[in-house]
């Protein structure tokens, strides 16, 4: 399933107009990428939460050439599936 | 640091749309129902600008109790990641 998806069963199952669906939609995305963008965590609780990693930048090497490369510090979301979301899955 | 939950997500849509809270949070859990079926059911879930969750399944592996030194069979399972897209991953890490 992809985002207009979601949309349309959310749409459908609330029977509510598909532009509006897309609002909500998007406002609930926009709200956890922001928070995650701030460096905030997010918990949403019977799915999961997620928090920003920080990685360190360091000096690194081309394994084919051997040519020394910097690489740079990053930022990535790590997500944790919460417990009710785990047995939902395997059961 | 502060967390967002559910509340604060509900508050978020909110303030832009125009629907009462308890109509909101509805919505929330709503979208949250489809997005953990979907997740179960076609083992995937793309959300373009955000990212993609993914179920796969790890094989039954060999464990041990640390406390007892007990060697368990771990049974089969799901398990859910999450991939971060190309454009979150920028927005998180500007040039």
């Amino acid at each position: 399933m992809n985002k207009s998806e979601l949309i349309k069963a959310l749409s459908e199952q609330k029977k509510m107009h598909v532009d509006d669906a897309t609002k909500v939609v998007g406002a609930f995305v926009d709200s956890i990428k922001e928070a995650l963008l701030r460096g905030d965590r997010v918990e949403i609780r019977g799915f999961g939460s997620f928090k920003i990693k920080d990685y360190e930048g360091y000096t690194g090497r081309n394994p084919k050439t051997g040519s020394v490369v910097q690489v740079r510090s990053k930022k990535l979301p790590f997500f944790r599936p919460g417990k009710e979301l785990k047995e939902y899955i395997n059961n | 640091m502060s967390t967002l939950t559910k509340a604060g997500i509900v508050d978020y849509i909110y303030e832009r749309t125009e629907s009462n809270r308890a109509e909101i949070k509805d919505l929330v859990e709503t979208i949250l129902d489809i997005m953990k079926s979907s997740v179960k059911k076609d083992h995937a879930l793309l959300i373009s600008g955000f990212g993609k969750f993914e179920a796969y399944d790890k094989r039954a592996r060999k464990g041990r109790n640390p406390q007892t030194s007990q060697t368990i069979t771990l049974p089969p399972r799901k398990v859910v990641v999450f991939r971060l897209s190309r454009k979150f991953r920028s927005e998180l890490n500007p040039s």
